[in-house]
């Protein structure tokens, strides 16, 4: 026993001087951050990056920290983090705001032909880009079983609820999550904006916003109706309970699977309110490639950031992983425009809103207030219950 | 015969205890359904044929041992054998320095009577109400300024530095064995040392034991200190933290079954300790608890 606590207290001072090697000065050491799926992918694209730019000796580290969760794990030590990082673009300003990004000055030429103006605009605060745009796939819009509904049925919420019910079937949504209720609002005008304190700004229980917020609860109240997260969609898709659904790209490959060739997908339908039908709105997100503002190598880093989102990469991207490019001429392909979701993610896009002035105050009142109305909870009115989220976001 | 057949009549009192012998096995098998059903559907998801996250039945419509097979060769997306490996060496190693920490310290106190003995004891006393992950940052920035940041080591470290705060169990058992036993020992010759390692530790089988079990699990559950700790290096992952990098939303409709596998598997060497140490396990708890 003794021998063996000698052995171990030696092993860990052992262990604890072998640390800190002294790195050479002439190597540029750059660390990567993406996804645990995307790790091959990207190991693939830093080789060719080496390859292109044999001028210089490189020593570039892969770290798995995927795009949802790169500002919480950048925050938590910029210094140890990566020096180029794949990030969701809600985190923009969150990251902007800690000065952890460059500005992005480098390898810009000819952005705004490859880009359209909302990709920019959502890489950029006010007029300043800090990051290289790299997805466009980060958004929902509607599946549907083509064998039955028609391409006409599923322009109209209402439409396809009658249809569903009296075939005893559902069309899914979650509307018991910010993310996705806001597409009624945001459909009928509303509008999320941020004050000149620096606090979030929501007019979601104006006039219209009311009209929304009836409609949701007419919605949900409706037998043709089902709510729930990813699970159920995927569920009740496999066992033909659930006839159509809004959700991701996340899913297309299960759901397709599923369905086979009654497989579809197209824009969010309309939904009606008092005041006539309105097309349903939505989050459009981006996925950007951003550089450490602390990086020892900055010309490096935004160098290899402008190549993991360069135009044939982003077509890797798409051709491995089905993301959605960002860049135009990728996004213009056969290949691109003949996937069946982003297709519907494109046509959804003309109505979408940049996630970029959503704060983190937002989400879950939102996400109380379709509880409720998935729960039926009618004891306050809608108005009343609209005045409750917007002060809970407000504040 | 005829006593026998009386014996059988039925009585209002054998009614009683009748009908209480059923409501009280009527109510525990309630509870041991409640608490089994999530393991056995744990289980069941890990045998599953079919796709996906979530399914409306219970029993899997296919069976198959895919999903732990494709566990183990599968690497390229998740290396479930060197999670599983991280994690078994931290367990080793934290589960041994615990144990002879958590008994040198509860011997300490049980036994020896020095001037900073209740301060001491104090002191650990209101350290342990704080949660641990108060302090989960601070070491973090400690460790990364000795260098440690992402290793096995600083695992091993973090789960084994604060356990003799957790000696009250143990201290409790060793007040139970009679001083005079040390007394004579100690007259013979033998030095406190000695007492401890040769009389005493054989004395102590049920406590020891106990110290082990606990300490070789909590390596295998904790969350969170890896996640500080170990941050974007993958391959330092331990289970707990890998299995749950398979339940983001890209890729838990195609990897949820083999996480229920993963699951299952964490669960098969904390078990065959326990069934290997079991008998001990029992006396140690209430041998501690006694006069603890």
């Amino acid at each position: 026993m003794k021998k063996l606590l000698s052995i171990l207290l030696v092993l860990l001072m052992a262990c604890s001087m072998m640390v800190g090697c002294s790195k050479e000065p002439t190597v540029v050491n750059l660390k990567v951050w993406g996804a645990q799926e995307d790790q091959e992918m990207l190991a693939g694209m830093i080789e060719e990056f080496k390859a292109a730019n044999a001028d210089k000796e490189w020593n570039i580290e892969l770290g798995v920290v995927g795009e949802p969760d790169a500002a919480k794990k950048y925050l938590e030590d910029p210094e140890a983090a990566a020096d180029v990082f794949a990030f969701a673009n809600d985190q923009l300003r969150d990251l902007v705001n800690a000065g952890g990004l460059y500005k992005v000055t480098r390898n810009t030429e000819n952005f705004s032909d490859i880009y359209a103006p909302g990709t920019i605009d959502a890489a950029s605060i006010d007029g300043t880009l800090y990051a290289y745009p790299m997805t466009a796939d980060n958004g929902y819009f509607m599946y549907y079983n083509s064998d039955f509904f028609t391409a006409d049925d599923v322009k109209d919420f209402d439409t396809m609820l009658d249809k569903a019910a009296a075939a005893g079937k559902k069309v899914f949504m979650d509307v018991s999550n910010g993310w996705y209720i806001a597409s009624f609002f945001l459909g009928n005008g509303g509008t999320l904006s941020i004050g000149a304190d620096g606090k979030q700004v929501c007019d979601f229980n104006n006039d219209k916003g009311v009209e929304a917020g009836e409609a949701i609860k007419a919605i949900t109240a409706h037998a043709g109706f089902v709510t729930g997260d990813d699970s159920i969609l995927i569920a009740g898709i496999q066992d033909g309970s659930i006839v159509a659904g809004v959700s991701g790209t996340w899913n297309a490959e299960s759901i397709s699977k599923a369905w086979g060739a009654a497989y579809a997908a197209t824009k969010l339908p309309e939904y009606t309110t008092a005041s006539g039908k309105v097309q349903m709105g939505s989050f459009a997100g981006y996925k950007l490639v951003g550089v450490n503002s602390q990086t020892k190598a900055p010309v490096e880093a935004m160098d290899l950031a402008a190549w993991l989102t360069n135009e044939a990469n982003q077509v890797v991207r798409f051709e491995k992983r089905a993301l959605g490019p960002a860049n135009v001429n990728a996004a213009n392909s056969d290949a691109v425009k003949a996937n069946v979701a982003l297709a519907a993610l494109a046509q959804q896009s003309a109505y979408a809103v940049s996630q970029k002035d959503v704060l983190g105050s937002y989400w879950t009142p939102a996400e109380a207030f379709g509880v409720a109305m998935e729960g039926k909870d009618y004891s306050k009115s809608v108005q009343e219950q609209l005045n409750d989220m917007v002060a809970q976001i407000q504040q | 015969m005829k006593q026998v057949n009386e014996k059988k009549k039925w009585t209002p009192r054998r009614a009683r205890r009748l009908a209480s012998s059923i409501l009280g096995h009527g109510f525990l098998t309630v509870l041991s359904i409640v608490w089994l059903f999530p393991i056995a559907w744990l289980i069941m998801q890990s045998f599953r044929g079919e796709p996906g996250a979530f399914t409306k039945y219970f029993i899997p419509k296919t069976w198959t041992l895919d999903n732990y097979i494709r566990l183990f060769t599968e690497t390229h997306l998740f290396n479930f054998p060197r999670w599983f490996m991280n994690t078994l060496i931290v367990a080793i190693f934290s589960c041994l320095i615990t144990t002879i920490l958590t008994l040198l310290t509860s011997y300490a106190f049980s036994r020896l009577r020095f001037k900073a003995r209740k301060p001491m004891m104090n002191v650990i006393l209101i350290l342990g109400l704080f949660p641990g992950f108060m302090s989960m940052i601070a070491i973090y920035h400690i460790l990364k300024s000795v260098g440690l940041d992402q290793s096995l080591v600083a695992l091993v470290l973090v789960y084994s530095s604060g356990a003799m705060m957790g000696y009250y169990i143990a201290k409790g058992f060793f007040d139970t064995i009679p001083k005079s036993i040390d007394e004579a020992a100690l007259i013979d010759g033998a030095t406190k040392n000695q007492v401890f390692w040769h009389i005493i530790m054989p004395m102590s089988k049920p406590i020891v034991v106990y110290t082990i079990l606990t300490s070789f699990i909590a390596p295998w559950v904790d969350f969170i200190f890896v996640s500080v700790i170990m941050k974007d290096n993958y391959n330092m992952y331990t289970v707990a933290l890998g299995l749950y990098q398979m339940l983001t939303r890209e890729n838990i409709q195609q990897y949820f079954t083999e996480f229920c596998a993963g699951a299952v598997l964490i669960a098969i060497p904390i078990t065959l300790l326990f069934i290997k140490m079991q008998k001990y396990y029992v006396g140690g708890v209430t041998a501690g608890g006694a006069k603890g």
